[in-house]
């Protein structure tokens, strides 16, 4: 019988959500051959606006590079800055900072767990479980810095404000209600015998390929690779918390899952720890407004719930930098896609685009 | 043939599972609220619009420098060598509310207020000069056009 | 004058079932989006009357008042006839479902094969409105669906036969009557039967988890695109229709009918059939989808011999 090829255009906008991603799908019937990604609908021209603005007015808009994980994004480009000018910061604003990264890194697991069952098909129960929870966590970061979702919160040199009065037990209180929801997600859809079915076995990533396309954060950890920026390459404070490193089996969707959860799981303990022992002092250092760093480089990547985020500056002694560039983690994780789908039916493409887990405003800058 | 009685044994009991999650949820209160009766109070430190308190104004030009969208812009006329301040105009559209521009007033002169709900049908009215305070307290009341 | 009372007998009865599903579908789609919301924590509709109970009637109104698009390419008269081919079979089936103790419009003595013969014409408005659009998804949809709604015809026919054999006649109200002492469900093999049942009409009403047809917006965008207005309003009122059948057939066949203390027969019946409507959105709310290969593996490999084994079981078990 005769067949032919056919191109479809999944195109900017689809209802898996995860930003405006165009990809062209060559279809022999139910199977792909081959998928080609258009990005660039959301291109803002970050890195050349930062040219053109202080330090410390970049930062609302590292805010907007990866919405989901803003602090966490404020964090990596303020730490590139102060190794630029080779500041200190007070251990208070350590601290601080670590707490906001992982409420950050609890909610963007969140809404990547909830929105990749959305995309199986548990057609909202779990993507509105999950947005109950990251209300919580958005209420406590409304009342320590002012915002729902781009913080603008860490500077250079500390953090905006102090935490306010009564946060901890705030904190404290959101910790014993996460744990048993944690647990909730498990029961609900972790081992749930159609979510095994539809994401076991599907766009296995093995060690090698997982290296080989420099993919980071739960997608690198969930082929098998023990490599978190939080232990090997300690910033901040890391080093003096105690915490595990989740790690996949196989390297499929199910595996990359399963490690978001568990990722919240530790995250939950980082936090008490932090809340724990918490030292007094003072939450942003005085240096000054204006901030004219030597001439020189410098690279600084964190850990982002998404991956590796990098920021590299380039300074001319001026108030302005001369480049900033930014390694976004999404941009190398989606470049495995093509490789991923040959050979998988049309419905396991969503699945597989799910546990990737990107954010278009991080690839188009 | 007993590992496929004993896969669809275990598959149909994370199934029940499940379904338990739910229906616990399914009897318990929602956590919604039914906005416009019902409003969420904001937080202390919440940054809706800017708001300008005119008699602690300097004119230093602090917030203008430091905006990253360059949605302020102050004129000020000197009496007696003392300036102050004529007009203040902000525009609600290029405000992406980071807050600097409160964060750098050295006599706290401009603040965050709480208002969040600003659409308008016509876009001249995001201009606005925030001197004018008739004008700007239409946005207190946001049923007003 | 025997003739003309039977007519007027037919037109009375036919307006009568036309009224009550007009009701019942107006209230599942209520209850739905209610039972939807609270297992999300949220509360659902709540402003169009008490609780939102108008919100219904608001939805019907709108679609009454919706511009009725048909594009230029369509196979005019299989497009314009596949509504009428999904809903009307669901409403002839109401002929023989026992609302109380005779309160059944006419005991056919071949009930249940009327029943099952008459849902599988539903298939049919279903290829007809995937072909009749002139729309490659839709095509691709309507069969999948097709494919779907057959495959899963085979488990819920042998389920109907094995409580035919128990009764001993296919006639719907024999078998609620030979119900009396005990519900059909208490006997292990008839339990068997009921989850079969159970998971082969949840296909057959394309409800989640097997609600490809219906939500595979991924990429395709399903049979009913091309319809607006009034004839997207029939495919709708159709699957809700056909969820009170086989909800009620449910009922009838495995959870003894109308039987019940106190209360009079129609209000148990009422209460069993929304009873497990409930239990089938609780369903739809909580799982994911299942895959087209998937389905249709379950449905051959694993459903249709276990419903062969147990149709083995009920026979040894009744000749003994």
């Amino acid at each position: 019988m005769y067949t032919e090829e056919f191109l479809i255009n999944m195109g900017p906008q689809h209802p898996s959500t995860h930003g405006v991603l165009s990809l062209e799908l060559k279809l022999d019937g139910e199977m792909i051959r081959d998928c080609a990604i258009h990005i660039g609908y959301l291109h803002r021209s970050m890195e050349k606006i930062a040219e053109n603005r202080t330090y410390t007015q970049f930062i609302p808009f590292t805010d907007r590079l990866d919405y989901m994980a803003s602090m966490n994004n404020n964090l990596a480009y303020v730490m590139a800055v102060e190794k630029l000018m080779r500041m200190d910061v007070p251990a208070r604003a350590k601290y601080i900072r670590v707490i906001v990264a992982e409420l950050n890194r609890i909610a963007s697991h969140l809404l990547a767990i909830g929105t990749f069952a959305q995309d199986l098909g548990a057609f909202g129960t779990p993507l509105l479980y999950c947005l109950r929870e990251r209300e919580k966590i958005m209420d406590i970061f409304n009342e320590i810095c002012g915002n729902r979702l781009t913080y603008n919160y860490i500077r250079i040199g500390g953090v905006q404000y102090d935490l306010p009065e009564g946060i901890d037990l705030k904190i404290g209180e959101f910790i014993k209600y996460m744990r048993p929801k944690v647990d909730d997600y498990d029961q609900l859809l972790t081992y749930n015998t159609i979510f095994l079915a539809r994401s076991k076995h599907i766009g296995t990533i093995s060690k090698e390929m997982a290296i080989s396309y420099s993919l980071t954060g739960p997608n690198l950890r969930g082929s098998g690779v023990k490599w978190d920026l939080r232990k090997d390459e300690p910033y901040l404070v890391y080093d003096k918390f105690d915490f595990d490193i989740p790690v996949g089996a196989n390297g499929d969707a199910w595996d990359r899952y399963k490690v978001r959860v568990e990722e919240m799981r530790q995250s939950l303990r980082i936090i008490e720890q932090a809340i724990g022992g918490l030292p007094e002092g003072e939450a942003l250092s005085k240096a000054g407004r204006i901030h004219k760093p030597a001439p020189g480089e410098a690279y600084f990547r964190a850990e982002n719930p998404r991956g590796e985020l990098g920021f590299y500056l380039v300074s001319d002694g001026s108030a302005y930098p001369y480049r900033l560039k930014i390694r976004s983690p999404s941009f190398s994780n989606l470049a495995i896609l093509p490789e991923l789908v040959r050979g998988l039916k049309v419905a396991d493409i969503i699945c597989v685009l799910g546990s990737l887990d990107i954010v278009m405003g991080e690839i188009d800058r | 043939m007993t590992k496929l009685l004993k896969d669809m044994t275990v598959g149909a009991f994370s199934l029940l599972k499940g379904l338990a999650v739910t229906m616990k949820y399914c009897l318990r209160h929602s956590v919604t609220m039914q906005y416009p009766t019902q409003k969420m109070p904001m937080a202390e430190r919440y940054r809706g619009l800017v708001d300008l308190i005119p008699e602690k104004c300097i004119t230093c030009y602090q917030c203008v420098k430091t905006c990253p969208t360059a949605c302020l812009a102050i004129t000020h006329k000197e009496v007696d060598k003392k300036k102050t301040l004529d007009t203040f105009k902000y525009n609600m559209e290029l405000c992406c509310f980071c807050g600097l521009c409160a964060q750098v007033c050295p006599t706290s002169a401009i603040i965050m207020n709480k208002i969040y709900e600003i659409s308008v049908y016509d876009r001249k009215k995001f201009d606005i000069d925030l001197l004018n305070r008739e004008k700007y307290a239409q946005w207190a009341n946001p049923t007003v056009k | 004058m025997v003739t003309i009372l039977t007519f007027i007998f037919m037109l009375a009865m036919g307006a009568l079932i036309l009224g009550f599903i007009a009701v019942s579908a107006m209230f599942l789609i209520w209850w739905e989006r209610k039972v939807s919301a609270h297992i999300q924590s949220r509360l659902g509709p709540m402003r169009v009357g008490w609780h939102g109970a108008l919100q219904s009637v608001a939805d019907v109104l709108k679609l009454l008042l919706k511009e009725d698009i048909r594009p230029a390419e369509v196979d005019i008269l299989v497009w314009w006839l596949a509504p009428f081919f999904a809903v009307v079979p669901s409403v002839m089936a109401f002929v023989v479902i026992p609302f109380g103790g005779n309160l059944i419009i006419k005991d056919l003595n071949v009930g249940i094969l009327y029943i099952a013969s008459i849902s599988s014409v539903c298939v049919i408005g279903i290829f007809m409105a995937g072909w009749g659009s002139n729309n490659k998804y839709s095509l691709l949809g309507g069969m999948r669906s097709a494919a779907q709604m057959i495959s899963y015809e085979l488990p819920l026919i042998l389920s109907l036969i094995m409580v035919a054999m128990r009764a001993g006649s296919l006639s719907m109200q024999r078998i609620v009557e030979s119900q009396a002492g005990c519900w059909n469900i208490l006997h292990p093999d008839m339990a068997v039967a009921c989850i079969i049942y159970l998971i082969a009409a949840t296909a057959e009403v394309n409800r989640a988890p097997f609600d490809i047809p219906e939500a595979e917006s991924e990429l395709v965008a399903g049979f009913h695109t091309e319809y607006s207005g009034m004839k997207f309003a029939m495919f709708f009122l159709g699957e809700y229709t056909n969820l009170f059948i086989v909800a009620a057939i449910a009922a009838t066949l495995f959870f003894g009918g109308w039987h019940g203390p106190f209360l009079p027969p129609v209000v148990w019946f009422l209460i069993k059939t929304y009873g497990l409507i409930f239990v089938w959105m609780w369903v739809r709310w909580t799982f994911p989808r299942v895959r087209v290969d998937q389905l249709m593996e379950f449905a051959w490999k694993i459903l249709t011999p276990a419903a062969l084994v147990n149709l083995a079981i009920v026979g040894w078990i009744l000749l003994k």
